[in-house]
């Protein structure tokens, strides 16, 4: 990993890196049974992703 | 009155409970998950390790800003505050940063996000170890 160039992402995987590791902390902070972390896991994931496409579609009108 | 007085006089092992919830929050806010080691929650530990570090590294490779305390105004003050919650990893960050923050680009505003992410997550892990600490929750 080059720190001096910058490591670059785009906007889609940086929100998808962002929301497994916060998912993944949530899940295991959250829930103590190894079984309710891995749904909790999902189900955050999948809600982070869906709030996060769902405010990119509502935004889009008033991009440009 | 004999409830007042049964209030003020706590058991010292109360006391003693809370001098070392205390230290475990503040072990976990140095080292992220070194407060949920001491109480031997290893799963937890080393999910908080990792988490707040990938995050740092990341945002510090994406370069984010990484604040410092002379900043200029109340949101430069935050992200200082955001940052520092990283504990041991705030240094990390600054050493890995050499060639400062670009916000220029959507990247190093990402990395900025994942930077203030990464402290406010660990003061998060802190106090839920220091919260475990007391017997209140696990």
């Amino acid at each position: 990993m080059n720190f001096g160039m910058g490591f670059k992402l785009s906007h889609l995987q940086s929100m998808l890196l962002f929301a497994l590791l916060i998912s993944i902390a949530f899940g295991f902070l959250s829930r103590r049974r190894p079984i309710d972390r891995a749904k909790y896991i999902v189900w955050s994931l999948f809600l982070f992703l869906l709030i996060g496409v769902g405010i990119g579609w509502a935004m889009y009108p008033f991009s440009r | 009155m004999a409830d007042e007085t049964a209030a003020l006089a706590a058991p010292p092992q109360d006391s003693r409970r809370e001098t070392i919830a205390f230290v475990i929050g503040v072990a976990g806010w140095l080292v992220p998950g070194l407060g949920h080691v001491l109480m031997k929650m290893w799963g937890r530990a080393v999910a908080c390790f990792l988490t707040v570090g990938i995050l740092v590294i990341l945002g510090t490779a994406m370069r984010g800003n990484v604040f410092s305390s002379s900043g200029s105004d109340a949101f430069d003050s935050l992200g200082y505050l955001a940052d520092l919650g990283t504990g041991a990893f705030y240094f990390v960050a600054r050493s890995l940063e050499t060639k400062g923050p670009d916000v220029s680009h959507a990247g190093g505003d990402y990395g900025t996000r994942f930077l203030a992410t990464a402290g406010v997550l660990n003061l998060l892990a802190a106090l839920h170890a220091y919260e475990a600490a007391r017997g209140r929750k696990a």
